[in-house]
């Protein structure tokens, strides 16, 4: 008899997690409390043990692939269980479903149709899935109308709205589904034939997380960038002049500190770029609270911090933070309180290299500031050419959020506080 | 003996050792080898019942689930002591202590399904049901301290709470009341060094938190709570003051909680390898056993082939719990109120579309 055991919900309140690592082969026998596969879901990455005694027959979702909760993850032959006994033991993990829905949310374990009968023995899943549909299924209009702009057999694809109801959001999933997965057939079956030539690595979840916003952002934002150089001697003296004192107090005083004390002020002058729209409602939100995102290269991957409240601490408490926030970063420590309500970003790609970038916006926020390579060159100052210490800055703009003009007259403003650091104080 | 361990000198009170030593002779109670050695075995019964709770909940047949692990010796002495007529106050991490008052396995695992019947406990008495809204278990037991004054009864009443629950006014106020009234009452801090990830460092300003009863002039002392002996021994000393009208009692047991907060929880977010491998070495089954090793009372043999046989009853008390059977919808709705007042008429209907929901998602 057999088995099917469905991804839980082990972390209430889970929608999906990514297979990290197989335990079993096909054909392996195992017994219940065995380890299947370890996954890794947003609250934890654990060893999902089997349920039941008996032999797998099938494994649903290669290393780095994501299954959701509720999904099929293995299937057991169920060692002496026949005919109706099978049915009741299937049951048994029904009933407690039922039971106790209400306690965690959206906690599912294998269900009625958990059992199938022997002779479907090696089916494909996808033709399984297929023959549970109904003939027409439920979807919402503009789900149907993308549908059949796509060319998708809305037939085909697995809802996941309200009873079931195929949503625009599935037909996007399944849409690129099909033209991305490697294990599709047709154009890219060469990636997995050449398996030795290329090496195949599982998307993190972190991986993952940057490509959805980079998308999002592309997708949503109107993207504008404007360049400018600007001289930073001055700034730079001020700098040595406090680094050493700082670094007593264990603080490192760093170009950056200062960028972000300047942007912050800037902000508070030109509202739109610290602003957020809402197109379907129709209104823009004017954030009145200054937290300037900080981008960090970890070796995971791009992480985003937040510096609270960048327009009322000072710039050594601004130091300070990115000291901290740089070092939870890095030992992967970073939570998502330490993440989340930035109202505009600073990406600093020069400290690695590159003078001028363009800055991919942190959605829905309404700009991000580039901070190119510092570097020394001969500069015009009272027609006279003399050495300058100069600071490439690119920044991108929501132009749909932003005007041009606006988006001149802040970097002009930023600008000025950087010539001239001391006027960071004085307002 | 309490006078000796002045929570204000900041001095740990342990018997045996992290290598299985005896370090304190003159401290040791004199327990009988066989008495002993069962203490250890429901313990290990404990350990084992909670790791595979763990897997069931990982295989998506229970619920949220916070695990013992590594805690075993705080309840497994208060397990040997605790006398039928006594009350049993448990927070949410004290298995050991239920099973020794007489709640079984499957009643525990009707509890984590989310079942109320997993709160009536068919054989033990006077144990109340696990207490989630933290510390507010202070308060029952401090009332139950009470009355068993007020009706002149010779009972003591043993409440569990967690180093975090010690930042809570329930607390304050059942200790607080406990020692005005003296009422006999042992109150035991499982200090297992985190309030889910709040160590307890950032949990008090205070040296430790036995000290805490100074300020409410009640004894209070800080045990190494893996030492099943350092345990046993504060607890007969806290039932002598106690049954001498001296009452309450407040004890910090210090350990460690090897396992996450809860299945939902991810400890290696805040917490080092370095710091679980040190704590490792002062796990109190590792502790004990060594000792009994050495007395001759026990081998590795033996335990292996129990845990077997004990890995079995814990299958099969579950299976059973697994077959219990639906509960009626209205359990949950119908009988706070005579009449159900609007929001709880719309949550009824909310969970029922989730119902609806969830069927057709399983299809």
């Amino acid at each position: 008899m057999r088995y099917i055991f469905k991804f839980p919900d082990i972390g209430e309140g889970l929608e999906e997690g990514t297979i990290v690592e197989w335990h079993v082969e096909k054909g392996q026998s195992v017994k219940m409390g065995d380890s299947l596969v370890t996954m890794e879901t947003d609250k934890v990455v654990t060893a999902i043990p089997s349920p039941r005694d008996g032999i797998i027959a099938a494994k649903f979702g290669k290393v780095g692939e994501t299954i959701h909760v509720g999904s099929a993850l293995v299937e057991i032959d169920m060692a002496g269980v026949e005919g109706e006994a099978a049915v009741a033991e299937a049951s048994k993990a029904e009933s407690v479903e039922e039971e106790g829905a209400g306690v965690v949310g959206t906690l599912e374990v294998a269900g009625n149709s958990a059992v199938l009968s022997a002779s479907k023995e090696g089916v494909d899943t996808s033709s399984i899935k297929l023959s549970d549909k109904p003939k027409r299924v439920l979807a919402t209009p503009v789900a149907r109308a993308l549908a059949k702009e796509s060319g998708i057999d809305i037939n085909q694809v697995k809802g996941t709205g309200p009873a079931g109801r195929v949503t625009k959001e599935d037909i996007v999933r399944f849409a690129s589904d099909t033209t991305t997965s490697p294990t599709s057939t047709g154009t890219n079956s060469r990636i997995v034939s050449d398996e030795k030539l290329v090496e195949m690595e599982p998307l993190s979840q972190i991986r993952k997380t940057i490509a959805k916003n980079m998308i999002q952002s592309k997708h949503n934002a109107a993207h504008m960038t404007v360049f400018e150089e600007v001289e930073i001697s001055e700034l730079d003296k001020v700098r040595k002049r406090y680094k050493e004192r700082y670094a007593n107090d264990d603080v490192k005083l760093t170009y950056l500190a200062f960028i972000i004390k300047a942007t912050a002020l800037s902000l508070k002058k030109y509202r739109a770029l610290n602003a957020e729209m809402d197109m379907e409602k129709g209104v823009m939100i004017y954030k009145k609270y200054y937290n300037i995102g900080i981008a960090i290269d970890t070796p995971k991957g791009l992480v985003v911090p937040v510096i609270r409240d960048a327009d009322k601490i000072s710039i050594k408490e601004i130091a300070k933070e990115i000291q901290i926030l740089s070092d939870k970063a890095k030992d992967g420590k970073l939570t998502l309180n330490d993440m989340k309500d930035g109202t505009f970003s600073i990406t600093s790609y020069g400290s690695i290299g590159g003078l001028f970038a363009v800055p991919v916006i942190n959605y829905p926020q309404a700009g991000i500031l580039g901070i190119g390579r510092i570097n020394k060159k001969p500069i015009v100052k009272n027609d006279q050419v003399v050495p300058g210490l100069v600071l490439p800055l690119s920044l991108s703009v929501d132009h749909r959020i932003a005007d041009g003009g606006e988006t001149a007259r802040f970097i002009n403003t930023i600008m000025d506080y950087l010539e001239d650091p001391v006027s960071l104080i004085m307002e | 003996m309490f006078n000796n361990y002045n929570p204000i000198n900041n001095i740990e009170f342990q018997i045996l050792d992290h290598n299985g030593k005896i370090v304190a002779k003159d401290m040791l109670p004199s327990i009988k080898d066989a008495d002993l050695l069962k203490a250890y075995k429901d313990m290990l019964f404990a350990r084992t019942a909670d790791l595979q709770i763990v897997s069931y909940q990982r295989q998506g047949r229970i619920y949220t689930y916070p695990p013992n692990y590594g805690q075993e010796a705080i309840s497994g002495a208060v397990g040997s002591l605790i006398k039928d007529n006594d009350w049993l106050v448990p927070a949410f991490r004290e298995m050991g202590a239920m099973l020794a008052k007489g709640v079984t396995l499957k009643e525990l695992f009707l509890y984590f399904m989310g079942y109320e019947d997993g709160s009536k406990y068919s054989k033990a008495k006077r144990t109340l049901p696990i207490s989630v809204p933290i510390a507010s278990q202070f308060l029952h037991a401090a009332g139950l301290g009470y009355a068993i004054k007020y009706s002149k009864d010779k009972d003591l009443v043993y409440a569990f709470v967690g180093d975090g629950g010690t930042s809570e006014g329930d607390f304050h106020e059942a200790i607080n009341f406990a020692g005005v009234w003296k009422i006999p009452v042992i109150f035991i801090i499982q200090n297992n060094q985190y309030g889910i990830s709040t160590p307890t460092k950032m949990q008090t300003a205070s040296q430790n938190l036995a000290i805490k009863s100074i300020a409410y002039g009640v004894k209070g002392i800080k045990v190494d709570g893996n030492d099943y002996f350092a345990m046993y021994k504060t607890l007969q000393e806290s039932i002598k003051i106690c049954e001498s009208g001296e009452g309450p009692v407040l004890i910090e047991a210090v350990t460690y909680r090897k396992g996450a907060h809860t299945t939902s929880d991810d400890p290696s977010k805040y917490r080092t390898k370095e710091e679980e491998e040190l704590w490792d070495t002062k796990d109190p089954l590792k502790r004990l056993k060594s000792y009994l090793i050495s007395k001759k009372l026990w081998t590795d043999k033996e335990e292996e082939k129990i845990i077997e046989q004990y890995k079995v009853e814990v299958d099969r008390q579950f299976i059973e719990a697994e077959n219990y059977g639906p509960y009626p919808k209205e359990d949950i709705f119908k009988y706070m109120y005579a009449e159900m007042p609007d929001d709880l008429k719309e949550q009824e209907k909310e969970y029922e579309r989730f119902l609806e929901w969830k069927a057709s998602r399983t299809k």
